[in-house]
């Protein structure tokens, strides 16, 4: 799993490679740090190269976007497959994230 | 300074000397008006202070210099202002500024008070305040934002500025006054009614009387008070030992109004009737899967989804779901069509 960040502007791009499993969210939750840190911006966090994403995932996203509203930020999840999509909607998260 | 007397002069030099004390003062009275206005749930349109500039101080000594035998004799050197929306509030906030501050009531002034019964015009609660371990006060403006719009017109026109405008043009922004005033009060009243309307659903809801009570965005958060879905959550929740993380169900209002609801007692009726099939497809979703964290909305959402296959909305109905929960997007076609094929075997489909 692999995590990169971009700062482009007013916006702010995570875009996560790989699986987002459970032994992988440790890291990941180090590596989206700046993420939480960043105010009054527009996070991208663009998925279209995850391929996989469990609980612990779901957990650092929903952290990301309760930090982000803290910090006048606004989240929005973008490129996820047809998989992940479905974990969203399993879940009840659809509705929660601006998905596109 | 120029045109300034030698006292007016020593004022202003004072004023200088006293300048980063001032700075001080308007930036402790900001702060407490910020955290006190939070600590209290008021919300207001703007607050703001200012240190009165060394122009503005020259223009006013010119004028009246004589009457200040020190610094401290003025009292807007330091000026702070909270407008807010409602008149109101103007009064909720005096009350609170009385208990921060020390008011100088011989020299402060509620002009709402001076007009004659047959007059209209600047409306406006003027308190000067002491804060302690200052020598200087500072004066606490407390207004709506229709009368700050007034004012702030009105001291645009110069009618202040002792320039002569024609009586015709005073009585026309007097009238302007007079209407702001109702249209202040009219602002309150509303106010009321509505908080006594939301007391009122509040009420019917406690009361189990939902049939009289219509769906619209303050009934349906009303009724979410009661968690009137939570039984059904956490019951999803024990499929997997799953978390719940609350989310807000606003979304979904568009969703029951689509739905049929008119009420919250049809909504409270959808829920029952669809409340079993909605945790049996859950338990069909996630049963094979390790996801232990879920939001409050799964089971409404579960509800929304079973309704519509059950009433024959089909493929079609379910991505007009997924569009109005998560905006219009080409996948939620393809999440439509995966979620009626996950649900095809489950007995609601087959009645």
């Amino acid at each position: 799993m692999e995590t990169t960040i971009q700062k482009n502007g007013n916006q702010v791009v995570a875009l996560f490679k790989g699986r987002l499993d459970t032994a992988a969210a440790v890291t990941t939750a180090e590596e989206v740090k700046p993420l939480m840190e960043a105010a009054n911006s527009e996070i991208i966090l663009d998925c279209s190269q995850l391929e996989y994403i469990s609980s612990s995932g779901l957990r650092i996203f929903l952290s990301i976007r309760k930090e982000a509203a803290a910090h006048g930020s606004k989240v929005i999840v973008r490129n996820i497959s047809a998989d992940i999509r479905q974990v969203f909607m399993m879940t009840g998260f659809i509705s929660l994230f601006e998905i596109q | 300074m120029e045109g300034l007397d030698l006292h007016c002069q020593m004022l202003v030099e004072d004023y200088r000397e006293a300048q980063p004390v001032l700075e001080r003062m308007k930036t402790e009275v900001l702060a407490m008006l910020r955290e006190a206005l939070d600590r209290n749930g008021l919300v207001v349109t703007a607050v703001e202070a200012r240190v009165k500039t060394e122009e503005s101080l020259a223009g006013k000594l010119a004028l009246k210099g004589a009457k200040y035998a020190t610094l401290s004799d003025i009292t807007d050197l330091v000026g702070a202002r909270i407008i807010t929306f409602y008149t109101d509030d103007v009064d909720r906030i005096a009350s609170m500024a009385e208990q921060l501050f020390d008011i100088d009531w011989q020299n402060s002034v509620d002009k709402r008070k001076l007009h004659q019964l047959d007059s209209f015009g600047y409306n406006s609660l003027h308190y000067i305040c002491r804060l302690p371990g200052y020598e200087y006060r500072f004066e606490l403006q407390l207004r709506t934002t229709l009368q700050h719009a007034w004012a702030a017109i009105n001291h645009d026109t110069g009618y202040k500025s002792g320039v002569e405008i024609p009586r015709e043009y005073i009585r026309q922004l007097n009238r302007l006054a007079g209407m702001l005033e109702m249209a202040d009060d009219e602002f309150s009243r509303i106010r009321t009614e509505i908080n006594d309307y939301r007391r009122r659903v509040q009420q019917l809801v406690q009361n189990g009387k939902l049939d009289d009570v219509l769906l619209d965005g303050d009934t349906f958060r009303s009724y979410l008070q009661a968690r009137p879905l939570e039984a059904l959550n956490k019951r999803i929740a024990a499929i997997n030992q799953a978390e719940i993380q609350e989310v807000p169900l606003i979304r979904y209002l568009r969703v029951l109004k689509a739905l049929g609801c008119e009420t919250l007692g049809d909504v409270s009726r959808l829920i029952r009737k669809y409340e079993d099939d909605a945790y049996r497809l859950a338990r069909h979703q996630l049963g094979n899967t390790d996801l232990d964290i879920i939001s409050s909305a799964v089971g409404l959402q579960n509800i929304c989804i079973v309704c519509i296959l059950s009433t024959g909305g089909g493929k079609i109905g379910l991505e007009r779901l997924f569009d109005a929960l998560n905006g219009h997007n080409s996948q939620n076609e393809a999440l439509a069509a995966l979620t009626y094929e996950q649900a095809s075997n489950l007995p609601f489909m087959n009645k």
